[in-house]
């Protein structure tokens, strides 16, 4: 089948707002989205955007069942190892399911590996859920390695209350 | 000992920055990791399209480190995007030396840095820690900081170099 993977534009947004929230229910936490078209299209586009995003297109003969042609997307950012300088950190990777077997998941990372490679980035991190089988062994097939695992990693936050009180007693 | 302040890093700081960075992965156990020079830091850290930010914290003279340093803890930081709820300050070391612990450092720089994340929209505040380091995971759950790997399962991946160059030439 053929594809097109490009650098998104803004009026891409509702699109991958669409498929945002289709990954998010797939990850069993779909009350978790809260931004929406308007906000990705603040935040991605202009001359310090806060994430770059490549989008995957088939032609209209090939159209998705409810007549998407924007059928896949990735969004990536630029961050600092202390350790080991620039790094690519993948955020989100997905292809609607109707579409999956025909290379559109390899050709995104691919394309995101040859941006990394271009900014001289020394490697690409991402974060998968620990059930997620399909996924793991799509990245495990290309050489990617579970930190988690291998040096114990875990990712902590603070968010909503947690944040807010921590900021107010600020001096 | 009580007296130092917060400020943003500057230029002339890349060389005690490398310094703690390389304290701080000793600690880690992973001291032979860190590959970074002085010159990425400030090419990386001090030009038009910054890929990090950093805080120092700094001593006056008359308390300086017993091997004379007046810069002794850091942070860095930069930030990221979540496509469920937009910006986020992601915090990528964070260190003060030994010798100064137990002085409210490392509570200040956290403060300023949730301050920084509240005024510039970020929705939350993210890092990474070893499982094994109990002592800052404590630190950061007394102060309402939650563990998403352990409440919803997530991994930190990677994918090298090598591999990297190999996928970007299909």
């Amino acid at each position: 089948m053929r594809f097109t993977i490009s650098a998104a534009k803004p009026e891409d947004c509702k699109d991958i707002e669409r498929m945002i929230m289709e990954l998010a229910v797939y990850e069993n936490m779909p009350d978790q989205v809260k931004i929406s078209h308007k906000e990705l299209e603040r935040d991605g586009f202009g001359p310090n955007p806060f994430y770059h995003c490549l989008v995957a297109e088939v032609p209209e003969e090939h159209k998705s069942k409810d007549g998407n042609t924007t059928v896949g997307y990735v969004i990536f950012f630029y961050t600092y190892s202390t350790w080991k300088g620039r790094t690519v950190y993948m955020e989100d990777l997905y292809v609607m399911p109707e579409f999956r077997g025909n290379g559109i998941g390899k050709a995104l990372l691919g394309a995101v590996a040859k941006e990394a490679k271009d900014q001289l980035c020394s490697r690409l991190q991402f974060s998968v859920l620990d059930w997620n089988k399909p996924s793991l062994d799509f990245y495990m097939a290309k050489g990617a390695e579970d930190l988690t695992a291998k040096e114990g990693w875990h990712f902590l936050r603070f968010h909503g209350m947690a944040l807010d009180n921590l900021a107010q007693e600020a001096p | 000992m009580a007296k130092f302040i917060l400020r943003k890093a500057e230029p002339k700081d890349v060389s005690d920055i490398l310094r703690l960075i390389k304290e701080l992965a000793k600690f880690e156990e992973m001291e032979e990791q860190v590959v970074l020079t002085e010159k990425e830091l400030l090419e990386d850290g001090f030009g038009d399209h910054p890929f990090y930010h950093c805080v120092v914290a700094e001593v006056p003279k008359d308390n300086q480190s017993i091997e004379g340093y007046t810069v002794v803890g850091f942070a860095m930081y930069y930030f990221t995007y979540d496509p469920w709820i937009g910006k986020l300050l992601y915090l990528e070391d964070f260190y003060v030396m030994k010798e100064f612990r137990g002085y409210g450092m490392g509570s200040e720089i956290l403060k300023m840095l949730s301050e920084t994340a509240v005024k510039t929209r970020c929705s939350g505040m993210h890092f990474i820690v070893a499982e094994w380091n109990t002592t800052s995971i404590e630190f950061y759950k007394r102060r309402g900081a939650s563990d998403l790997s352990h409440e919803e399962g997530w991994r930190l991946y990677e994918i090298d170099k090598c591999n990297l160059l190999k996928m970007s030439s299909k």
